[in-house]
C-alpha cells in the first residue's frame, strides 16, 4: 500500500514575477494521479511571460507602440493607389527588410521581469524577478511588453492563445513525469513532453479543465514534439535540465505550427491535481516571427498596436542567444507562463492500467 | 392551402371519431377483462398449479419507452416520437406497475395526438434531397399507388393489414380493415393525395386505445376446463412487453396465429428465440432502469461549486455504466445476480474516469477495479452514490433507504412531518462527518426509529462523496465506514457488498419485481405461490437472470388467469364471455 500512496507536502512557493503560489495540501493526502511512479499533466493555459504594472508606465515609460493604422497614416498622408499604399505596406509584414522602417519602437525599460536565468549568469541587462532572483533572461518581454496586443487582459493575443490551447487538439501538450518517488522532493525524475490526441474535459462550471482525465500520446504525427529531459523536485517544485523543445502551436482555424525553443527548461510547482509555472528557453526568432505574421491579421494587429515590420527589427535587435555562422543571434530569451492539470497519459499499444483510487487504498 | 384545410378537417373528424370511442373501449376492455378473469373459478389440477396458479388480467397503458420501441420497430428508429406521455406513478416498486392504474388526461391526449400526427407525417414523408432526408414512404408503404393523387384501395388495404397487425398486435378483422381503407379513401379523395389518406389512418391507429392500452383478453382454457387463459395474441404481447419492452414482432404474431404459444414445447421455442434476440438487452435495460429508479437521473443536479467533476456527461454516463454492467454481467456472461453487488468488472468512459480517478481511453471500454479497490459492486458506482445523495453532500440515509426499498423490497417509513433537520442542514461545525451529524440527529427519538433502519448500511458508503468520488476524510476527520445490515456487521464497503450479496431478500426482491414487471401490475397475495416457487427455482438455477426470465415466460401461470382477491363477488354480477377485443378479432 505504501508504495502506492505518495505523501505530499507542498510548501508555498512563489516563483518569478508571476506570483505563483502553489496549493498547500495536507501531508497525508494521497495523490491519485501518481500511479506506478508516474504522473502526467496536460497544458491548459500558456501565455508569454510579461510583467505588467496597471498603467504600464513603469515598464513602458515612453508609452506603447503604434500599430498599422498610425504608421499607414504617417506613411501615406495623401493616400494613393491601392498597390502603392495598402498592398505595399501589407507586403512589408512578409518582407520586412525590403524597405527601411524608421518608426520608433518602444522596448520594455523596467527592471522587473518574469522568467528563468537561462544562461546561468547575472548580466547588466537581465531582469530581476518579483521575488528578487537576479539574472532573469527574457528579452522577448523586452520586445513585446510595450505592445498592447500582448498585454493582458485587453490584448487579444493572450485571450486567443488560451483558447487555442484548450480547443485545438494539435496544441495538446502533455508532460509526463516518470520515476517519481515523491512530488515533494525527488532528486532525479524523468520528464517527457508529448503531444496528445484527445480533447480536454471542462468541469461542471464550464470554466475549468478537470484534472483526472485521460489523453493518448500521438505517436503518429506527434513524434517531433517528443522531448526528454532530466529533472528534480525540491519542495514541490520541478526544475529540469535544458533541452531543445519543439512546442506545438496551432492558430486560427486550426492551422498547425510550432515554436522552437533552444535550451528550454521547466520550473513548475506540482500538486497531485495541477502543475503551474514557467517554461523558458531561447525562441528561434524566425519561427517566432512566422508564427506571428501567419496568424495575426491586420485588424488584430491594428487593435493591438502591433506593427509587424517594426517588431521584426526589434526581434532581431534584441535576440540574445545562439549566434549563427555570421555571428548574429538567432534566438531570443523567452518564457511561457503555463498552467497544467493532472491527466492520465495513455501510451499507444498499452492496456488501460488497472489502477484504483489511490486515496481509497489508504483506507483499506 | 385549401387542401391543407381539408386535410386538417379530415384528420379532426377521423381522430375525433376514434377518441369518442376511446374511453368507451377502454372502459369496456377493463370491465370485460375483469369479467373474463372471474368467469369461472380456477380449477386446481396439480400441486404445481396449486402453488403457481396464474395472474389477473389487466389493462395497462404503454410506457413511454414501450411506445417508442414499438414505433421504432414498425416505422424505424429514426422516427421522432417526442414525449407524449405523462410520467407514471411508481407503484409497488415499479413505474411499469403504475401503468396498470393510470388515467389519460385531456392534456396528455392532446400530446398523444400531436405525436401521432407527427409520426404519421414522418411515415409518409417523401424525403428531400436538399435536406438529406430519406423517402420513408418508399419503404414503409409496401406498394405504390396507381395514381399518387387519388385513392388506391388495393394499396391501402395492403398497408392497413401490415401496419395494423403490428400496431394492434393481432390481425385486424376484415370489417376493421375495410373501415380503415374507407377512411384512407376519404382522405385521399378529399386531399387528392393517396399518402395523405394513409397518414390519417396511421394517426388514428396510433391514438386508438387498443393500441395505446395493453389489454389482457382471455378465453376459456381447453387444457384446464373451467379456467380462463390469455388468448394467444395477449400472450404474445405479454411476452414481448416483458422481454423486449416493445410490441410483438412479426414472427411472434405468426407464432400466436399458429397456436405455437399454447404448447409447452412451442412456447419454450418462442421464448428461447426471444431470449436469444439482441432485443433482450432492450428489455433488460428497461426493467433494471425501472427497478433502480433511474428516471430520477432526469432531475439529478449537483452543485457545480462543490462537485465540479459532476458534469452533464458524467450523469449521463453514470446511468449508462450501470446498465452496461448489468447487461454484461447478467446477459453476456450469464453470471449470478448476487455477484452484481460484489463484482469489480464494469465499463469506463472518460467522463466517469475523472470521478473514479483512473485512466481510460476514449469511448466505452471494459474496466476492472483491482481486488483491493473499494469499488465493489453496483452500490459503489457513481449512479447509486450520486443519485442517492444531496446536491452538495452525501446522504447515508438516502443511500440506506434506496438499498432497502429498491434492492431488498423493504419499506422505510417516511419521516414525521415535524422532524427537525437543522442538525443536518445547519450543523455544528465540530461535527465533521456525516456519522457524527447523524448521531446527533438520532438523539431525537422521533428520528431515531427510521434512521436505525437506513443509516447503518448507508454510512458504509461514506467513503464516497455526493458525486461518488472516493474520500478518506470529511472535513479533515477520518471516515468510519463500518456498519451493519440486518444483523451482519462489517467494517467497510467491501463488507456491505458481501452482506448484500448474501442477503436472502436480494434475490427474492428481484423475483418479485421481475414477476410484477412480467405480468403488468403490482403483486397481490394471489401471487404468493408463484413467488415462492420462483424463489426456489431461481436459486436452483444459480440466480441466473435469463433463467428467471425463461421460468416466468414459459410457466403456465404466465398465461393462466385467476381472479383478483376481493373482486369475486362484484365480478359474479358482471357478464362473462369473450372480451371486446377478442370478439373483434376472432
Amino acid at each position: 500500500m505504501k508504495n502506492l500512496i505518495q505523501k505530499t507536502a507542498f510548501a508555498a512557493v512563489v516563483m518569478g514575477g508571476f506570483g505563483m503560489a502553489t496549493t498547500v495540501a495536507s501531508a497525508d493526502e494521497a495523490v491519485p494521479g501518481l500511479q506506478n511512479r508516474t504522473i502526467g499533466y496536460v497544458l491548459t493555459s500558456a501565455n508569454w511571460g510579461l510583467y505588467q504594472t496597471p498603467d504600464g508606465k513603469q515598464e513602458c515609460p515612453d508609452g506603447f507602440n503604434e500599430g498599422p493604422r498610425e504608421q499607414f497614416k504617417a506613411l501615406y498622408p495623401n493616400l494613393g493607389t491601392v498597390d502603392g499604399t495598402q498592398l505595399e505596406r501589407e507586403s512589408a509584414s512578409r518582407y520586412p527588410m525590403d524597405k527601411a522602417d524608421n518608426f520608433p519602437y518602444h522596448d520594455v525599460k523596467g527592471k522587473i521581469g518574469i522568467g528563468l536565468n537561462l544562461d546561468g549568469k547575472v548580466g547588466e541587462n537581465d531582469f530581476t524577478s518579483t521575488d528578487g532572483e537576479k539574472g532573469i533572461d527574457n528579452n522577448l518581454y523586452r520586445a513585446i511588453g510595450c505592445t498592447r496586443l500582448f498585454r493582458a487582459p485587453d490584448g487579444t493575443y493572450a485571450n486567443f492563445t488560451d483558447l487555442w490551447v484548450r480547443e485545438m487538439n494539435f496544441n495538446r501538450v502533455l508532460v509526463e513525469l516518470t520515476n517519481v518517488d515523491s512530488l515533494t522532493n525527488d532528486p532525479a525524475v524523468d520528464v517527457t513532453i508529448y503531444r496528445g490526441r484527445d480533447k480536454l474535459m471542462t468541469d461542471a462550471t464550464g470554466a475549468n479543465i478537470m484534472p483526472g482525465g485521460s489523453n493518448r500520446v500521438d505517436y503518429r504525427f506527434g513524434k517531433n514534439f517528443i522531448t526528454h529531459m532530466k529533472g528534480k523536485i525540491e519542495n514541490g517544485v520541478l526544475t529540469t535540465e535544458a533541452a531543445d523543445v519543439h512546442w506545438p502551436w496551432a492558430v486560427f482555424l486550426g492551422r498547425p505550427g510550432a515554436y522552437d525553443f533552444k535550451g528550454a527548461r521547466f520550473k513548475l510547482a506540482l500538486t497531485g491535481d495541477k502543475a503551474q509555472g514557467l517554461m523558458g528557453g531561447y525562441s528561434d526568432i524566425d519561427t517566432w516571427y512566422m508564427q506571428l505574421v501567419r496568424s495575426w491579421s491586420t485588424h488584430h494587429s491594428s487593435y493591438g498596436g502591433l506593427s509587424q515590420p517594426s517588431f521584426y527589427r526589434a526581434l532581431h535587435r534584441l535576440a540574445d542567444g545562439y549566434p549563427g555562422p555570421d555571428g548574429k543571434m538567432t534566438a531570443i530569451s523567452s518564457v511561457l507562463n503555463i498552467k497544467m492539470v493532472q491527466i492520465f497519459i495513455e501510451h499507444e499499444g498499452q492496456k488501460v492500467a488497472a489502477a484504483s483510487d489511490a486515496k481509497a487504498k489508504a483506507a483499506h | 392551402m385549401k387542401s391543407e384545410v381539408k386535410f386538417i378537417a379530415f384528420k379532426r373528424s377521423f381522430v375525433a371519431s376514434l377518441l369518442t370511442t376511446a374511453a368507451a373501449v377502454a372502459v369496456a376492455s377493463c370491465s370485460q377483462a375483469t369479467s373474463e378473469r372471474v368467469a369461472k373459478a380456477p380449477a386446481v389440477k396439480s400441486a404445481q398449479v396449486a402453488n403457481y396458479q396464474g395472474t389477473i388480467a389487466r389493462v395497462r397503458r404503454m410506457t413511454p419507452e414501450q411506445y417508442h420501441n414499438t414505433v421504432a420497430y414498425i416505422f424505424g428508429a429514426d422516427i421522432d416520437v417526442g414525449s407524449p406521455f405523462a410520467p407514471l406513478r411508481r407503484t409497488d416498486g415499479l413505474l411499469a406497475s403504475g401503468a396498470a392504474s393510470v388515467g389519460v388526461t385531456t392534456g396528455e391526449l392532446q400530446q398523444l395526438q400531436r405525436s401521432a400526427s407527427s409520426i404519421a407525417a414522418q411515415v409518409i414523408d417523401k424525403g428531400s434531397l436538399d435536406q438529406h432526408t430519406p423517402s420513408r414512404r418508399d419503404f414503409l408503404v409496401p406498394c405504390k399507388p396507381v395514381d399518387e393523387n387519388a385513392a388506391d384501395d388495393a394499396c391501402a388495404t395492403k398497408f392497413v393489414k401490415e401496419v395494423g397487425r403490428l400496431l394492434y398486435r393481432r390481425p385486424l378483422s376484415e370489417a376493421r380493415v375495410a373501415e380503415f381503407v374507407s377512411d384512407a379513401r376519404k382522405g385521399a379523395n378529399d386531399l387528392k393525395n393517396f399518402y395523405a389518406g394513409i397518414a390519417g389512418v396511421v394517426e388514428g391507429m396510433l391514438l386508438d386505445p387498443k393500441v395505446l392500452l395493453i389489454a389482457d383478453t382471455t378465453e376459456p382454457d381447453p387444457e384446464h376446463p373451467g379456467r380462463r387463459r390469455l388468448d394467444a395474441y395477449s400472450l404474445a404481447s405479454r411476452l414481448s412487453f416483458f422481454l423486449w419492452d416493445a410490441a410483438p414482432d412479426d414472427q411472434l404474431i405468426k407464432d400466436a396465429e399458429s397456436g405455437l404459444l399454447f404448447t409447452a414445447k412451442g412456447r419454450a421455442k418462442v421464448v428461447d428465440r426471444m431470449l436469444a434476440s439482441p432485443r433482450i438487452e432492450q428489455g433488460t435495460r428497461a426493467f433494471f432502469d425501472d427497478m433502480f429508479g433511474f428516471e430520477d437521473f432526469g432531475n439529478l443536479a449537483k452543485d457545480a461549486s462543490v462537485y465540479p467533476v459532476m458534469t452533464g456527461a458524467t450523469i449521463k454516463d453514470a446511468r449508462e455504466q450501470t446498465m452496461r454492467t448489468v447487461v454484461d454481467h447478467l446477459l453476456t456472461r450469464n453470471q449470478d445476480y448476487r455477484d452484481l453487488y460484489t463484482t469489480r468488472k464494469t465499463f469506463m468512459s472518460p467522463a466517469l474516469a475523472t470521478v473514479y480517478q483512473v485512466p481510460t481511453k476514449p469511448g466505452w471500454v471494459p474496466y476492472e477495479f483491482p481486488a483491493d479497490s473499494p469499488r465493489i459492486g453496483l452500490l459503489t458506482q457513481i449512479s447509486y452514490l450520486s443519485l442517492h445523495a444531496h446536491p452538495a453532500r452525501s446522504s447515508p440515509t438516502y443511500r440506506g433507504k434506496a438499498l432497502r426499498e429498491r434492492l431488498l423490497c423493504q419499506k422505510v417509513p417516511p419521516p414525521p412531518a415535524n422532524v427537525d433537520f437543522s442538525i443536518l442542514e445547519n450543523p455544528n461545525p465540530l461535527l465533521k462527518t456525516a456519522r457524527q451529524r447523524l448521531e446527533a440527529h438520532r438523539a431525537n427519538p422521533v428520528c431515531a426509529g427510521c434512521h436505525k433502519i437506513t443509516d447503518p448500511m448507508g454510512l458504509a458508503l461514506e467513503n464516497f462523496d455526493g458525486a461518488g468520488r472516493f474520500r478518506a476524510q470529511e472535513k479533515g476527520a477520518d471516515i468510519d465506514a463500518s456498519g451493519s445490515l440486518d444483523g451482519k456487521e462489517f467494517t467497510n464497503v467491501v463488507g456491505l457488498g458481501q452482506a448484500m450479496h448474501d442477503h436472502p431478500q436480494l434475490t427474492s426482491c428481484l423475483v418479485r419485481r421481475v414477476y410484477s414487471y412480467a405480468t403488468g401490475g403490482p403483486l397481490s397475495s394471489a401471487d404468493d405461490g408463484a413467488i415462492t416457487a420462483l424463489n426456489a427455482a431461481f436459486g436452483q438455477a444459480g440466480y441466473r437472470y435469463p433463467a428467471l426470465l425463461r421460468m416466468i415466460a414459459t410457466s403456465d401461470a404466465f398465461y393462466e388467469i385467476v381472479e383478483p382477491a376481493g373482486e369475486t363477488k362484484a365480478a359474479q354480477n358482471s357478464v362473462s364471455g369473450q372480451s371486446e377485443t377478442t370478439a373483434v378479432t376472432k
